[in-house]
């Protein structure tokens, strides 16, 4: 994919004329994806794309054309052929265009590579593997393996390049319904993802998966609508961070009042004084460089101490409202995210809770009154009751409606020791770059609405 | 042979191996985005995404490859990568007892008619038109944003089964609206034309962007954004429930079409988009909803998002009814799930819905138009026969668990109903309920003349992902004894 990069630079390079800047960003993927369901294959193959979002800048008039290159081997040739009538659109839209205002482009040649250790995957050995080890087990999952690659060239010199392998493996263990809790469905949930195929530290996982599942084996309990004590996984945790993602950090969500974080930023209200969220490339989830091929900084500071620290200020959006950027791509949602841990270790998690709620993990998280930070969504997988400190039983799915002030604020009681590290696992149009490191959270009450 | 539309070049790979079958599934999709924010054009955004995906078929497996290199060459690497995954599935995969073989069917089908409806204007007459609606949006200084976009796409297909045409088709997709959202202090109201999701989405030309009001729309959208602001927030507890088409959309979408998928019920999706509720024995004689209740699958209402001749697995599509005077009568099934359940002793009448996103991801059992089929009770008879209610109108939050049951939703307009008569405008109403039980509290439904034919071009699923299009045409619908409940 280096080369099918490099060719693209070229083209570009050669292709401007006087007075233009020509610019691309590049998302490729080379991928192999295998869904399982009761432990055997449903579905498998590979998908190789590599899209150039290409930028003519003209003066003051700019065009976007984002274009499927022809493969991930083409060389220069059949990417000029392809390039070609691409450009010839463009010229003719930025010739009608008017010029733009919020106009702001990258002239340096800023270079940089950040390649990642290339990784390897056999298709054989990895189905044999998990099908192996799951034995009986109704093991339900889906791998996507292989290198996806960021990049950003321009006729004026920029060649950024980014390059990650992972063989990321998402499954999970379902149990048979129980029939008694009106086919309440039992299942946990696991992950493996490395930068090659491991098939023992594979097998490792799962085994620990069944064994975990042995809990889920007791009698579903249902509970009734109210306030529980509760302990968030580290995922799930994650996954009401990720939600302020939604519009919440985005400085330009916050001027069109649509941010959840509106009160926060506007001193109103705060949150926990241990609640602490960067954006911070140091995660090593995702690129230098934003879509538009500016350089990113290394951390930004989102929430410090439960107070408003920055917003995510793309270079447009900085022009539309005289701010000052700080590196964020034109969606101004974090790629790279870290919430600090606290000071709760894991084996005294339990004990702390008491009686209450684990939550493993947190399903279709909506806003349902986004200006005022009120969130709702469903328990998902292993989430079992807790009583003095010890599992009892796993509950049926519950929804939740809860305020992040409150969730993120006075409910706040404790943060785990330690980080998990969750790359992002999305593979909607491409898969994803990008993840959230997050601790466990202790909060005194979570409320259960259905 | 005859050339495929989406302009194939090269010649479809054969068999890597004896006996096998090969599919070819050619995608060609150009698309233009229009914006103008804060009545500031934005640069035009163009869009071509051309590829395709080749299937090969053995007896007991099959695997694919998508490539976007349409050389000779490219496509024989492609077929020879997803026969080593065909082989790898015949070892470990779900096909037992089935001949994967026979389930792709060669004989050509006539061309579909090209759904692109009438001519569109000119790129500067489109976005003549958004400026005009963006500054009717920003009259009143509470309005802090307003938008005016729209997104056509134009998709020419072609499906060829051994070398041979099985089905082509061009399309257009028209995605149009508007936004606009009021703020004062810490509340602040968005309101929109079809939805912040675009709603209201349609294929077609310039028919589509005249239907979905946006031409003088900008004027409505902001009256309606302040009349929000001002309003209480929505009473909560139990009262009857209105549903407007925009918002029905949202409740067929996720608590009867989702549910009612095959692959969903067979398993495939229980570690990701989730299961079922719903399970192979019920069809035929659940009760799913009162006998008001009829829903169709039906691909062929003109305009409607998700109209298509031909699956992408080469099934050809027809109207059938899924839930009929309340009772379940079959699945969203594609083929292939219909052998799988047969295999298990569960033969369903199913429904032409093998779809994918594109040609860089495999088709999956997705809804695609799914509808409530009109009653006989005109819009002004409902309103009457509620003594305490809510209308609502315009879906703006959803949320439901993975087995499609325990579902809460939310909108941007309310409006009380009070012995009889609409009353006032209420903020951030929301509902919740259960699938299993919600629609059997279906009282009314509206007649023909109240339907709106309306969809989502955002339906997620699968793994890996897929954003499809689907549409869904619904009247409004009356609930007796929802929980409602307002926001803050």
């Amino acid at each position: 994919m280096r080369a099918l990069f490099d060719a693209l630079a070229d083209v570009l390079a050669e292709r401007a004329r006087p007075g233009e800047l020509l610019a691309a960003t590049l998302e490729a993927e080379g991928s192999e994806f295998v869904r399982f369901n009761g432990a055997r294959l449903r579905q498998a193959g590979r998908v190789e794309r590599a899209t150039a979002r290409l930028r003519l800048v003209d003066g003051e008039r700019q065009a976007f054309f984002a274009l499927t290159l022809p493969g991930l081997a083409a060389g220069r040739d059949a990417v000029a052929v392809a390039i070609d009538p691409a450009l010839a659109t463009l010229r003719e839209a930025v010739a009608g265009a008017s010029p733009d205002p919020l106009l702001d482009v990258l002239r340096d040649a800023v270079v940089s590579d950040d390649d990642g250790a290339h990784g390897r995957f056999d298709r054989a050995a990895f189905v044999d593997a998990v099908a192996h080890a799951a034995g009986g087990a109704d093991l339900v999952g889906f791998c996507a393996a292989g290198p996806i690659v960021r990049g950003f060239c321009s006729s004026a010199g920029s060649r950024q390049w980014f390059r990650r392998d992972r063989v990321a493996f998402d499954w999970s263990i379902h149990l048979p319904v129980d029939a008694a809790a009106g086919g309440a469905r039992k299942a946990v949930k696991a992950s493996w993802s490395g930068e090659s195929l491991d098939t023992a530290a594979i097998a490792s996982a799962i085994a620990a998966s069944r064994a975990d599942a042995a809990v889920m084996a007791r009698p579903v309990v249902r509970l009734s609508p109210g306030e529980y004590r509760a302990l968030l996984a580290p995922r799930a945790f994650a996954d009401l961070v990720e939600m302020l993602s939604w519009g919440g950090f985005s400085a330009r969500a916050m001027r069109a009042g649509q941010s959840p974080l509106a009160r926060l930023a506007r001193g109103e209200a705060t949150l926990s004084p241990s609640f602490d969220v960067a954006e911070d490339l140091d995660a090593g989830f995702a690129p230098a460089f934003q879509s538009d091929g500016h350089p990113r900084p290394r951390r930004v500071a989102l929430i410090e101490r439960g107070r408003h620290a920055a917003s995510l200020v793309s270079p447009r959006t900085a022009r539309e409202f005289g701010l000052a950027s700080n590196g964020a791509s034109e969606s101004e949602a974090p790629q790279s995210l870290r919430v600090a841990c606290g000071q709760l270790p894991r084996h005294e998690a339990l004990a702390r809770l008491g009686d209450g709620i684990v939550v493993s993990n947190l399903w279709y998280l909506n806003w349902s009154d986004r200006a005022a930070g009120r969130v709702t969504g469903m328990t998902r997988f292993a989430c079992l009751r807790i009583e003095g400190g010890e599992p009892v039983a796993p509950i049926e799915a519950m929804r939740f409606d809860d305020s992040i002030y409150r969730l993120f604020g006075d409910a706040l009681e404790a943060l785990g020791d330690t980080t998990a590290r969750l790359p992002a696992e999305d593979t909607y149009d491409a898969r994803a770059v990008g993840g959230t490191e997050a601790p466990s959270a202790l909060l005194s009450a979570l409320r259960f609405t259905l | 042979m005859t050339r495929p539309s989406a302009g194939l070049a090269a010649a479809v790979p054969s068999a890597p191996s004896p006996g096998a079958r090969v599919t070819v599934r050619v995608v060609d999709d150009v698309a233009e985005r229009l914006l103008v924010r804060r009545s500031i054009v934005h640069p035009i955004e163009i869009a071509r995404d051309r590829g395709a995906m080749v299937t090969v078929w053995r007896r007991g497996g099959v695997g694919y490859c998508a490539t976007a290199d349409l050389t000779d060459a490219g496509l024989r690497d492609a077929a020879e990568v997803a026969d080593r995954w065909a082989v790898i599935l015949e070892r470990h995969g779900v096909f037992d007892g089935l001949d994967l073989r026979e389930l792709p069917d060669a004989t050509p089908l006539p061309a579909a008619p090209g759904a692109t409806g009438e001519p569109m204007p000119s790129r500067a007459e489109l976005l003549g038109l958004l400026r005009v609606e963006s500054e009717a949006m920003c009259a009143d200084p509470r309005i802090v944003s307003w938008a005016a976009r729209l997104q056509v796409t134009r998709r020419e297909q072609s499906l060829l089964v051994d070398g041979v045409v099985r089905s082509q088709s061009t399309q257009r997709f028209v995605e149009p609206n508007l936004e606009a959202t009021a703020a004062d202090g810490p509340v602040s109201q968005t309101r929109s034309l079809g939805g912040q999701y675009r709603g209201f989405c349609r294929q077609g030309g310039f028919e589509v962007i005249r239907a979905s009001g946006l031409v003088g729309g900008g004027a409505r959208v902001t009256r309606e954004a302040l009349e929000l602001l001002a309003a209480p927030e929505c009473p909560s507890g139990p009262t009857d429930l209105l549903l407007m088409p925009d918002q029905m959309m949202l409740q067929i979408h996720e608590s009867i079409g989702h549910p009612l998928e095959l692959d969903r019920i067979l398993g495939d999706e229980r570690n990701f988009a989730g299961g079922s509720f719903v399970t192979l024995d019920m069809f035929g004689r659940y009760a799913y909803g009162s006998p008001l209740l009829d829903v169709s699958f039906d691909p062929g209402v003109p305009g409607e998002l998700a109209g298509y001749a031909v699956d992408d697995d080469g099934e050809a599509a027809r109207k059938v009814w899924l839930i009929r005077e309340g009772i379940l009568q079959r699945p969203l099934g594609g083929a292939l799930s219909r052998a799988r359940a047969a295999a298990r002793g569960v033969p369903l009448e199913g429904t032409a819905n093998a779809r994918a996103v594109g040609w860089h991801r495999p088709p999956i059992d997705r809804m695609a138009n799914l509808n409530v089929e009109p009653g006989d009770t005109p819009f002004d008879a409902m309103v009457a026969s509620v003594e305490r209610g809510v209308l609502m109108r315009t879906n703006v939050s959803w949320s439901i668990d993975d087995a499609r049951n325990k579902f809460q939703f939310g909108c941007e307009w309310g409006q009380l109903i009070v012995d009889g008569r609409l009353g006032a405008v209420v903020r951030n109403p929301g509902y919740r309920g259960v699938s299993a039980t919600f629609w059997r509290s279906l009282a009314a439904v509206g007649d023909a003349a109240s339907v709106e034919v309306l969809g989502t071009p955002y339906c997620g699923k699968g793994e890996p992902g897929q954003v499809v299009r689907v549409g869904h045409a619904s009247p409004p619908c009356l609930f007796r004894g929802v929980d409602v409940f307002g926001g803050g």
